[in-house]
This record gives structure tokens, C-alpha cells and sequence, in this order.
């Protein structure tokens, strides 16, 4: 006979652990109807909310011997996913700066060149007087063209 | 990752015993199924990608958390139904309103087991489903981990999020007890 006034060992607790785990299994057996038919539900409902599973794409695979390689590395693609379009942004921008590099240059040059070839020294632009000619001389004067047509008296 | 099948399986062969567990702590068939219900919902939603064999601790410890749940939101509704008790006394004394109206029985009374347990149980059974429910909820808890789930020491500290020697001494005093109660009932396993 068993003294309970006496503190279990540990074999003595699992063992009246066991037992006691024994008959409430049993007791699971006894629920009424009702209440299995509301757990039934309970889990019908449960299973119907399930996360769904991730679904797996496959990657196209390439024939020949770089197939082999992109298929085994599907990291490979990924990674090329997004730097392949940083690396074409970075090569446009790099193209749109020297494009307007050269026409500025074409630009100037283009400048430079009526300058050297017009009769009127370049030396002639630098000066104030010759600008202020220009801009109120007669040759600025559209309205004058009659005028110069006319012959000065 | 577990399958519909698995899923099914695992939870077809834990809802019973997870509602009398529930059942031990609430001591309310109703509030047992709903936190039953409501703890294979998450399971299923959230943990369905898990493999099969860590859904018992996962499930164990999501039960015993929505029994946690259940009871803070007892003692916060038991606390708003007692305050608006007394603000009605207060401004209505005439009225013949009885606050015992508003009181539901405690749940450990007669009625309430009677009323609840329709099940046909051993005399046996009935005491030990009886005591078990008397148990301190961190024994009840761990007694009920351990030898009914059959979890690990270490398992069902980690459910609990206690040590190993608490689990231990949890276990002990919870059988010993159990043991002592049965023995005054003429029990013994």
C-alpha cells in the first residue's frame, strides 16, 4: 500500500501520472454527441482557413552546357534580375552626358567658326561700343529698311 | 511542411482532449469549445506550414494561451459588470433590481457541474476530473502537459515558458496532490 503523506520519487509521480493519463483518455471516449459533432465543426472550419501551400514555379531550363549552370543556380537569375537593369540605367546616363557633351562642344565650335570666318574682327565684340552700334545702329532696325533704301541726302 | 491529411489528422486526434483540458480550466463546455475552436483556427492559419511533428507544442502552447486569454477577459468583463452593479444601486435605489440577478453561479458549484457534466463518466473518472480541475493552474497545467500530452520535460517547459525544474516540481506537487485528494475518497491508482 501506498503512503501519500510521503513525498512521490519520480518514478512514483510518472507512474501516477500514466495511470491518471489512462483513464482521462478514457473519459474522451464518454462526450456526448452534441459536443463531438461541435468539434467536428470546429475543425471542418479550422481546415478550411488553412494557409494555403506556396506553389513552387519552375524556372525555364536552358539546353547545352550553360543550362546546366543556370538551372543549378537559380540565385544566379535572381541576382541578375536586378542588376542587369541598374547596369543599362547607369550605361544611358552615361551616354545622355557625353551626347551633350559633344553637341555643346559642336555648338561652340560652330560659334567660333562664323566669328574667325565673319568680316568684323572678333576683337570688335569685346568691345561695348561696338555692341551698343549694334543694338542701336540703324542695321538693328527693322522698320528702317525703308530708310536705308532711301539714299541719305 | 504538414499537409491537409497531416493537419486533419493531428487535429482530429487532439480536439477531444484539448476540450476536456479546456474544460478543467474554464469549467464551461461552451467556453471550452470556443477556445477550442479558436486555437485550431490559428493553428491552421498560421502554423499549417510547420512540420508535422512540432504541431503538438505548438498547439499545446496556443490552447493554453487562448485558456489565458479567456480568463482576462472574464475578470475584465466580471469587473465592468460589478462597477455598473453599484452605479445602479447608486442612482436607482427604488428599483427592485437585485445585483444577485446579475451574479452568475460560481462555477465550481453544484448546479453548474451538474448542469455541465452530461457526461457518463466513471465514478473514478468524475474524481479525478474533479480534482484535477481544483489544481493551481501552473500544476494543472504541467501535469496535464506532461503525462496526458505526453510531452518532454523540456517540451513542456517551453509551452509554459518556465524552466525545467519548475516543470518538475509543478509536476510533483500536482500528483502528489492528486494522490492525497483520491486517497480520501478511497482512491487509489
Amino acid at each position: 500500500m501506498k503512503h501519500f503523506d510521503e513525498p512521490f520519487n519520480t518514478t512514483q509521480a510518472d507512474q501516477f501520472g500514466r495511470a491518471s493519463a489512462a483513464l482521462l483518455r478514457q473519459g474522451t471516449q464518454s462526450l456526448s454527441p452534441a459536443i463531438k459533432d461541435r468539434l467536428y465543426a470546429a475543425r471542418m472550419k479550422a481546415l478550411s482557413l488553412r494557409k494555403p501551400e506556396k506553389v513552387r514555379v519552375q524556372k525555364p531550363v536552358f539546353a547545352g552546357a550553360a543550362g546546366n549552370w543556370s538551372s543549378g543556380s537559380n540565385n544566379v537569375w535572381g541576382t541578375l534580375g536586378w542588376i542587369a537593369p541598374l547596369v543599362v540605367l547607369v550605361f544611358g546616363l552615361i551616354g545622355i552626358a557625353h551626347w551633350q557633351d559633344e553637341s555643346r562642344i559642336n555648338d561652340i565650335a560652330e560659334v567660333d567658326a562664323a566669328l574667325l570666318a565673319d568680316d568684323v574682327p572678333p576683337d570688335a565684340y569685346a568691345d561695348s561700343g561696338f555692341m551698343a552700334f549694334l543694338k542701336n545702329g540703324p542695321l538693328s532696325d527693322s522698320d528702317d529698311s525703308s530708310a536705308q533704301l532711301t539714299p541719305s541726302k | 511542411m504538414a499537409s491537409a491529411q497531416e493537419l486533419s489528422d493531428f487535429l482530429s486526434s487532439v480536439e477531444q482532449r484539448a476540450f476536456k483540458q479546456a474544460v478543467y480550466a474554464v469549467r464551461d463546455d461552451d467556453a471550452a469549445l470556443d477556445i477550442v475552436q479558436d486555437a485550431m483556427i490559428k493553428l491552421a492559419e498560421k502554423y499549417a506550414d510547420r512540420p508535422a511533428a512540432e504541431l503538438p507544442l505548438v498547439f499545446t502552447r496556443i490552447l493554453q494561451n487562448r485558456i489565458h486569454d479567456w480568463f482576462r477577459r472574464q475578470k475584465v468583463r466580471n469587473t465592468w459588470v460589478t462597477l455598473f452593479s453599484s452605479m445602479g444601486k447608486k442612482t436607482d435605489e427604488s428599483d427592485d433590481f437585485d445585483p444577485l440577478e446579475s451574479l452568475s453561479a460560481p462555477d465550481d458549484s453544484e448546479i453548474h457541474q451538474d448542469g455541465s457534466q452530461k457526461l457518463e463518466q466513471s465514478q473514478l473518472l468524475q474524481a479525478l476530473e474533479s480534482e484535477i480541475s481544483k489544481l493551481p493552474v501552473r500544476q494543472r497545467e504541467a501535469f496535464l502537459m506532461r503525462y496526458w500530452d505526453e510531452l518532454s520535460i523540456t517540451e513542456t517547459a517551453k509551452a509554459m515558458s518556465c524552466s525545467e525544474g519548475s516543470v518538475k516540481t509543478h509536476c510533483s506537487r500536482a500528483t502528489q496532490t492528486l494522490a492525497k485528494a483520491l486517497k480520501l475518497k478511497g482512491i487509489t491508482l
